[in-house]
């Protein structure tokens, strides 16, 4: 704060417009006043909660993946429901990207008190493992399992192999001949499948995997005659199931799945291999023990309700099948399993590639090289006499917008969003000159207009300061 | 596929919220279009939080209403103040403003709007032709074509951009650059991210664009908030503005009274604007056709949209004309036909973006942002999976530019009012937007720091004449230009013959190269009478 209003301060002397009179601290005083009094209004129009029960204010639960997608199903699904149970709102954020590392550190780092909740997935406990994260299970204080979804391995209907047997002989006979997809190189469900090699003793590329991007292009391949093998769950691959073009040697699941009883397990067949991704809700570490047990009997109930369970069948997900407190121990036993997978040798060699992460860039920072050294040689890199001049005071006031802007992200978690923004804003038409009645109408209008539009309407949980919103 | 039409038609036409969302944008596109310096892309930079709740059909809606009716009141501001309020204007502006000073500035405006209408709805049947053939064509493009097809993209952003070419350059590599920040597209390996868990994303694209068009934009205007005009204008445009204010006051106060007249006389108001036009429209028909085509066959160029459609369709009219010494002074044939191809070029800039990710100008870039954000992967696929939604799309650009009839003719009545909104009032409200905007979309600070950190960048840049669009162009293609060369590389172990034994990756490599060939030997020997 100190630096913007010094910028302004400074800005004010360069000002040689002789027709106006300079701005003294007569019209700082005017607009400080006036400033104050639009605070006091903007905040007093939204209103502020203070009471100590918990919750009593507004949830948010982050989901890693974004919007449109299965996870982003669930997790509004259970934001619906929640938002019922507790009596506060649950707003749902994508913090998508890097694979799902930005969301699983987002709900790692978040702040323990309650108010943010995350959708955890398989990833976390795949992600620290290719050493894309530092984040792992032990930095969430788990809650519940939501969902869980088996592997299964498909083939096409007219394969030679008719158990998990015939097809483990073909593998030893020729390793690396058959091709199996499912998903991108790494995925969760490549993992079910190098998992059970490894299980077998074979090695993790006994069976060559297609990068493909997810299990509708994996199927198509498959009936394109492209890989002979996909690992998906059963209800990605319900519709080809039902056609009879494609049939299952097994799922990867302690016990047959509900509404799929024709599909035999893995350990059925003698191999005692279970392996599928899964979604589940977990705290940041450090939660005060008493608003876990609120959020975590809410949660319970949404999931136990018939509503949820409809919403899973309708969705082709597979239900929670683990009892929230051994949640925790089911979350080591993945961790354990994906890392023995992934820092396999196998997996290792398999993934290091000819034409590296670095290839790209260096190439495009080569070519940056060759344009940018002409250019500075003939001086072209600089500002043309033509443009528009920048004075000093130009120059403040471009400082003075770019100084709100990191004011907003510096001050806003600390002063909340309609303190911050009015300031920011009284400042702003300050420094510009705006004539202060229509600065102080905009702003009065225009903050508590902007947080209702974006925390009421679009359900935004806006930075939560001092005095509330 | 009657059935895909008639799903569309229940979701465009026969829903209420769709209209809703339709007139909203309308009014906004208005008013974003009508003030000098406010341009079109960033009225959908500043929207795009938004469309983030909305289905996938009420934002495309919203998107293609909105661009619509910026671009036609970008011409607002052109011909009463002879300030461009989009660049998409500009190649009329002394045109259109000749008529002002002549009293009659319902005249232009009702030839460019009705030019506007008739561009869009051609630019309309231009994309629901030509979008499915494609489509068609690129369901037999393997890895190697794509990676032709991005570069190619990349090199006319590079060539249409005005100004120095190796700026142009500059500017793609500079987005190619900011396009590896975060997990690499093939390995998933972390580049350029020094340990910050949030650069793992990459540079978060929604973001960016409210950085590259929202923030800079403001930036560029406070550089000089004395002028009433567009910073982009140079100086003798606004001094000769400034002089000029009392006839615009007189003119002001002329068609003020027209408007307490149409208040009585609801015909009159719509003759006034629409008799010259509406002649000139119907006795020029092939005209009009010609600058259609030109705007639709420019706006499908990677990287030029209305702006270099509206310059293009101008020249080519000029060309035709009987009266070419009256261009750049006083022609309405020059309004009509360069508003028919700025708007023309609107609707098909979304052929590439729709059929191969590739967008056709910067605001198609920030509809390939939603659509990725909305789980809908651009590419021929679209055409198949999503029917009722491409269809919705075409009936979107038909209704919102049968708004725009409405809504342009309104905004010619009080548009002299909008021009006048205070710049010292408008820019902090533009600030507010960007930043609760960016944030909005994960709730994260650092998007805010993004969309900092890149208007500061465009602002810097533009002041050098580094152009943005092949910055937007390299920071959207980057990533899947760079996934197509690796993939392309491995499968043929390291062979460069990959990218060009399949007939059509050879063709278009070998278009690609010539094109790089032609204009550096193009640019070399126009060089050499100068240096």
């Amino acid at each position: 704060m100190q630096t913007v209003t010094q910028v302004g301060r400074e800005l004010t002397t360069f000002e040689g417009d002789p027709s106006r009179p300079p701005a003294g601290w007569h019209r700082g005083y005017r607009w400080a006043v006036s400033g104050a009094v639009m605070l006091v209004l903007s905040l007093l129009l939204v209103g502020c909660r203070g009471d100590a029960s918990f919750p009593n204010r507004p949830i948010t639960l982050i989901c890693p993946w974004s919007a449109g997608g299965g996870s982003d199903r669930v997790a509004r699904q259970i934001a619906a429901q929640l938002e019922r149970e507790l009596g506060v709102p649950v707003n749902v954020i994508n913090a998508t990207g890097g694979g799902g590392v930005t969301g699983h550190t987002r709900g790692a780092q978040a702040r323990p008190d309650g108010y943010t909740l995350t959708l955890i997935t398989a990833e976390l406990t795949m992600l620290h493992w290719r050493g894309l994260t530092n984040i792992t299970h032990e930095d969430f204080q788990p809650l519940t399992l939501v969902n869980r979804d088996n592997a299964a391995l498909f083939v096409r209907e007219e394969a030679p192999w008719s158990s998990l047997d015939d097809l483990e002989q073909a593998i030893r006979e020729q390793p690396g001949e058959l091709r199996a997809s499912g998903t991108a190189f790494g995925g969760i469900w490549h993992l079910s499948l190098a998992g059970w090699l490894i299980e077998m003793g074979l090695s993790a590329d006994a069976v060559t995997w297609v990068s493909l991007d997810g299990s509708a292009p994996s199927l198509q391949e498959l009936m394109a005659g492209g890989v002979s093998l996909v690992a998906c769950s059963v209800p990605e691959a319900q519709s080809l199931l039902e056609a009879g073009r494609i049939r299952s040697l097994g799922v990867m699941a302690p016990e047959r799945l509900p509404g799929y009883s024709g599909i035999p397990t893995f350990s059925e067949q003698g191999v005692e291999w279970t392996s599928g991704t899964w979604r589940g809700l977990a705290l940041p570490e450090g939660v005060p023990d008493e608003r876990a047990r609120v959020l975590s009997e809410a949660v319970q109930q949404v999931l136990s309700s018939d509503e949820y369970r409809s919403f899973l069948e309708s969705a082709g997900f597979g239900p929670p099948d683990l009892p929230p407190d051994r949640f925790e121990a089911f979350l080591e036993r993945q961790d354990r399993q994906n890392g023995a997978v992934l820092t396999s040798d196998a997996f290792a060699a398999v993934q290091s590639q000819q034409y590296g992460p670095w290839l790209f860039p260096s190439i495009v920072m080569g070519l940056l090289a060759l344009t940018i050294a002409p250019l500075a040689w003939r001086g072209k890199l600089t500002v043309p006499a033509d443009a528009q001049t920048l004075t000093r005071s130009g120059v403040g006031r471009v400082s003075l917008a770019v100084g709100a802007v990191a004011f907003y992200i510096v001050a806003a978690e600390t002063l909340g969003y309609l303190l911050t923004m009015a300031l920011l804003l009284v400042v702003l038409f300050w420094r510009y000159r705006a004539k202060w009645y229509v600065a102080g109408a905009v702003t009065l209008i225009l903050v508590p207009l902007t947080y209702q539009l974006f925390a009421v309407y679009l359900r935004v949980p806006l930075p939560w300061g001092w005095l509330g919103w | 596929m009657s059935d895909a039409i008639l799903q569309a038609f229940q979701q465009v036409v026969l829903a209420p919220e769709i209209w809703a969302v339709i007139l909203f944008s309308a009014l906004y596109g208005v008013f974003v279009g009508s003030i000098p310096g406010l341009t079109a892309t960033m009225a959908v930079a500043l929207f795009v939080p938004v469309t983030f709740w909305l289905g996938p059909v009420p934002a495309l809606a919203a998107i293609v209403t909105m661009v619509a009716c910026a671009i036609f009141a970008g011409d607002i501001p052109t011909a009463l103040l002879r300030i461009p309020g989009t660049p998409a204007s500009a190649a009329y502006a002394e045109d259109a403003y000749y008529y002002t000073q002549r009293g009659e500035p319902e005249r232009a405006l009702g030839v460019s709007l009705l030019g506007s209408v008739a561009g869009g709805l051609f630019g309309a049947v231009g994309l629901m032709l030509l979008g499915h053939q494609l489509a068609e064509l690129a369901t037999f493009f393997s890895v190697a074509e794509y990676f032709w097809l991005y570069l190619l993209g990349l090199t006319s952003a590079v060539i249409v951009s005005r100004g120095s070419l190796l700026k142009g350059l500059l500017g793609m590599l500079i987005g190619l650059l900011l396009s590896t920040v975060g997990l690499s597209p093939v390995h998933t390996e972390a580049r350029f991210t020094f340990g910050q868990p949030e650069l793992f994303q990459g540079i978060n694209f929604i973001p960016a664009m409210i950085g590259l068009f929202g923030l800079s934009e403001v930036l560029r205007n406070l550089v000089d908030l004395s002028g009433r005009g567009s910073a982009r204008e140079t100086s003798a445009t606004e001094s000769s503005a400034a002089e000029t204010g009392g006839a615009v006051e007189a003119v002001a106060d002329t068609a003020a009274e027209v408007a307490t007249l149409a208040q009585r006389y609801l015909v009159r108001p719509v003759a006034s604007v629409f008799s010259t036009a509406w002649q000139l429209l119907s006795t020029r028909l092939t005209h009009s056709l010609r600058s259609g085509v030109i705007g639709a066959l420019v706006g499908m160029l990677p990287g030029a949209g209305a702006d270099i459609a509206a310059w293009v369709s101008m020249g080519a009219s000029k060309r035709f004309s009987d009266t070419p010494e009256a261009y750049g002074t006083n022609s309405l044939e020059g309004v009509s036909d360069a508003a028919t191809a700025n708007s023309s070029a609107l609707a098909s800039t979304w052929i590439p973006a729709l059929v191969f990710g590739i967008p056709g100008d910067s605001i198609t870039a920030i509809v390939i942002g939603v659509l990725l954000m909305k789980n809908l992967n651009p590419g021929p696929a679209i055409f198949e999976e999503q029917t009722v939604l491409v269809y919705s799309l075409y009936l979107a650009f038909i209704v919102a530019n049968l708004v725009l009839l409405a809504v342009g003719l309104l905004a010619i009545k009080v548009g002299r009012y909008v021009v006048r909104v205070p710049r010292r009032i408008l820019l902090p409200i533009i600030v507010l937007f960007c930043i609760v905007g960016s944030y909005a979309l994960q709730t994260s600070y650092f998007d805010v720091g993004v969309m900092l950190g890149t208007g500061v960048l465009a602002f810097w840049l533009e002041r050098r004449e580094v152009p943005m669009g092949p910055v937007v162009l390299g920071l959207i293609l980057g990533a899947p230009l760079e996934a197509r060369l690796i993939q392309t590389l491995t499968a043929a172990d390291g062979s460069l013959l990959a990218f060009f034994n399949r007939p059509i990756a050879g063709l278009l490599g070998a278009a690609c190269i010539l094109v790089w060939i032609s204009t550096v030997a193009l640019n070399l020997r126009s060089k050499q009478p100068d240096d």
